[in-house]
């Protein structure tokens, strides 16, 4: 089956206007989405930014970064398992996340027979 | 492949209102360590955290200890703003020392005991007599209890603008007159503690009115309510009105699942099904009233107590012991002269002696500046007429109820009593009286909802 991989970006001030019941509610939404059977891993990403490597001159520079302009961060990722595109968007909808950040899906390519 | 696929790793289901508990508990502790000059660096390093754990919980899952986590987080925010910032001068160092002096949240028995200072040192600030009054339920509900201001909003029925105001003064109220987080003093001791069982009251009455809709948020609070009460009765500011109003809480949240019918409709008193009613709430309340006679005080509490008793050893409304009942009554009106219970009084007479006389208890509550606008005197007054036969007053009455504010639930009751007094006043209706079940203010009802 297809694998797909969501790429999650969150706004923080989206976040923050949860009382703490809310934001008890909406990870547990998280969760219960999470524990899902067509979700294949995730995981968390460190930080709001990381390095950003890049040769130049013949030399390899390293910068912090990448920095953008949005105030959205990427927060981590998710695979999951659908049968198209159209499922894969399906099943991401689903996901709490589209309530406080936006949600890039790609599928994830592999060796063709 | 380092991660066990997703479903393997399930997370642990977290503890019903962890992130309201653990947010009280934390500012508490942090305002506690920091001074009340601070109570805004404890809110937000609370907030940050929750933040945090909103941001990376949904792909990790929730740490071994959330509760232990959320704190530490909070405390290692609060000391790494302390280092950043400049605004704090020459105290940084020994603000950083003194959270650094508790670093550990939960484990073991003594932090829970300190914790639990902390809460009651953080209810006394919140209730501080200088504070107005209307602020001091919003700020426990904030600051002790970790409800949200659109939550504290919904329970009075308040614009969410109002209650934020609301807050913003009392704060500022705290930074000027210095109120101090410190348990009272002897001689200050029963008007603090006053002020603390009218706040709880307070908001265990916005819990329990009669609101639209079931709104969850409404049990929510009746319960946190008791659990402070619970909190300042087992302290070492326990005393025997702490526990009269535990055992009123009790008593009447024992009764919030026979309250509205499937529909959201209220439900008499009289005419719940007693078998909906909490059983372990009904032996929690027994428990505190036991307590709450064992001393030689009697106050409001202990008589309120008395007659939420009284309807909770009723097996079923027919046994309900209503000249009892009278009897509480008559001796809180002596006790408070308020209108409302005066109101309450009429109800039980109408049992007890009958409508004429109930009617003529009414009478002088007409006019009465606390009552303008209560639709529960003229829908309690229309009940009357109506059982005395006098149903064109009785329609003017419920018409007159109609047009005060009053909860949609309410609302449609009153509606549903005015067309049947129009259809002529069934008989089925004869023997039922209107006891609202809804708490007995202790202030008048303007007050009381805000």
């Amino acid at each position: 089956m297809p694998k797909y991989m969501l790429l999650l970006r969150d706004d923080r001030e989206l976040f923050g206007k949860l009382g703490p019941e809310e934001m008890q509610k909406t990870i547990e939404k998280y969760f219960a989405w999470r524990n899902k059977p067509f979700v294949v891993d995730g995981a968390g990403l460190m930080e709001k930014t990381g390095r950003v490597m890049q040769k130049k001159n013949g030399s390899v520079s390293v910068t912090a970064g990448p920095y953008s302009e949005s105030k959205e961060v990427m927060g981590g990722y998710y695979t999951i398992e659908a049968a198209s595109f159209d499922e894969a968007v399906k099943l991401a909808a689903d996901n709490p996340h589209v309530n406080f950040g936006t949600i890039e899906i790609r599928e994830v390519g592999h060796r063709s027979e | 492949m380092d991660n066990p696929p997703m479903n393997e790793l399930s997370s642990p289901v977290l503890l019903e209102h962890l992130f309201r508990r653990q947010a009280g508990r934390t500012v508490s502790c942090l305002a506690g360590l920091l001074g009340f000059e601070h109570l805004q660096l404890a809110e937000d390093a609370v907030q940050e955290a929750m933040l945090r754990a909103v941001e990376t919980w949904p792909f990790h899952g929730a740490p071994e200890k959330p509760e232990a986590w959320l704190f530490r987080v909070a405390h290692n925010h609060a000391i790494s703003v302390l280092r950043r910032s400049t605004r704090f001068e020459s105290k940084t160092g020994e603000l950083i020392a003194a959270l650094e002096a508790r670093t550990e949240s939960v484990e073991d028995v003594d932090i829970e005991q300190n914790l639990r200072d902390d809460e009651l040192r953080m209810i006394f600030m919140c209730c501080h007599p200088d504070l107005a009054p209307d602020a001091r339920a919003a700020l426990s509900l904030k600051l002790v209890s970790g409800f949200s201001v659109d939550e504290i909003a919904r329970i009075f029925m308040a614009e969410e603008n109002t209650i934020a105001q609301r807050l913003v003064r009392a704060k500022r109220m705290i930074r000027e007159r210095r109120l101090p987080l410190l348990m009272p003093h002897n001689v200050e001791l029963p008007e603090r503690l006053n002020s603390v069982l009218e706040v709880i009251y307070l908001m265990f009455s916005g819990g329990y009115a009669t609101h639209t809709g079931e709104d969850l948020i409404r049990r929510d609070v009746c319960l946190e309510a008791l659990r402070l009460g619970r909190l300042v009765a087992d302290s070492s500011m326990a005393a025997p009105r702490v526990d009269a109003l535990v055992a009123l809480m009790a008593l009447q949240a024992a009764r919030l699942p026979a309250r509205t019918d499937s529909a959201g409709d209220l439900v008499l008193l009289e005419e719940q099904d007693h078998s909906l009613w909490d059983d372990e709430l009904i032996t929690l309340g027994y428990h505190y009233f036991n307590r709450s006679i064992a001393g030689e005080e009697i106050s409001e509490w202990h008589v309120q107590a008395a007659i939420a008793a009284t309807y909770a050893k009723a097996k079923s409304s027919e046994a309900i012991d209503w000249p009892a009942i009278l009897g509480h009554y008559d001796q809180l009106l002596n006790m408070t002269a308020s209108p409302v219970v005066a109101l309450n009084r009429a109800v039980v007479m109408v049992k007890v002696h009958g409508a004429e006389p109930a009617l003529a208890a009414l009478a002088p509550l007409e006019g009465h500046a606390v009552m303008r606008g209560y639709h529960l005197l003229p829908a309690v007054r229309g009940r009357v007429l109506a059982e005395l036969g006098r149903l064109a007053e009785a329609e003017a009455a419920f018409s007159a109820a109609l047009e005060c504010d009053c909860a949609e639930p309410e609302r449609r009751f009153l509606q549903r009593q005015l067309e049947n007094v129009r259809a002529g006043w069934k008989e089925s209706h004869l023997d039922r009286s209107s006891a609202q079940d809804t708490p007995h203010p202790p202030l008048p009802p303007s007050t009381c909802l805000l």
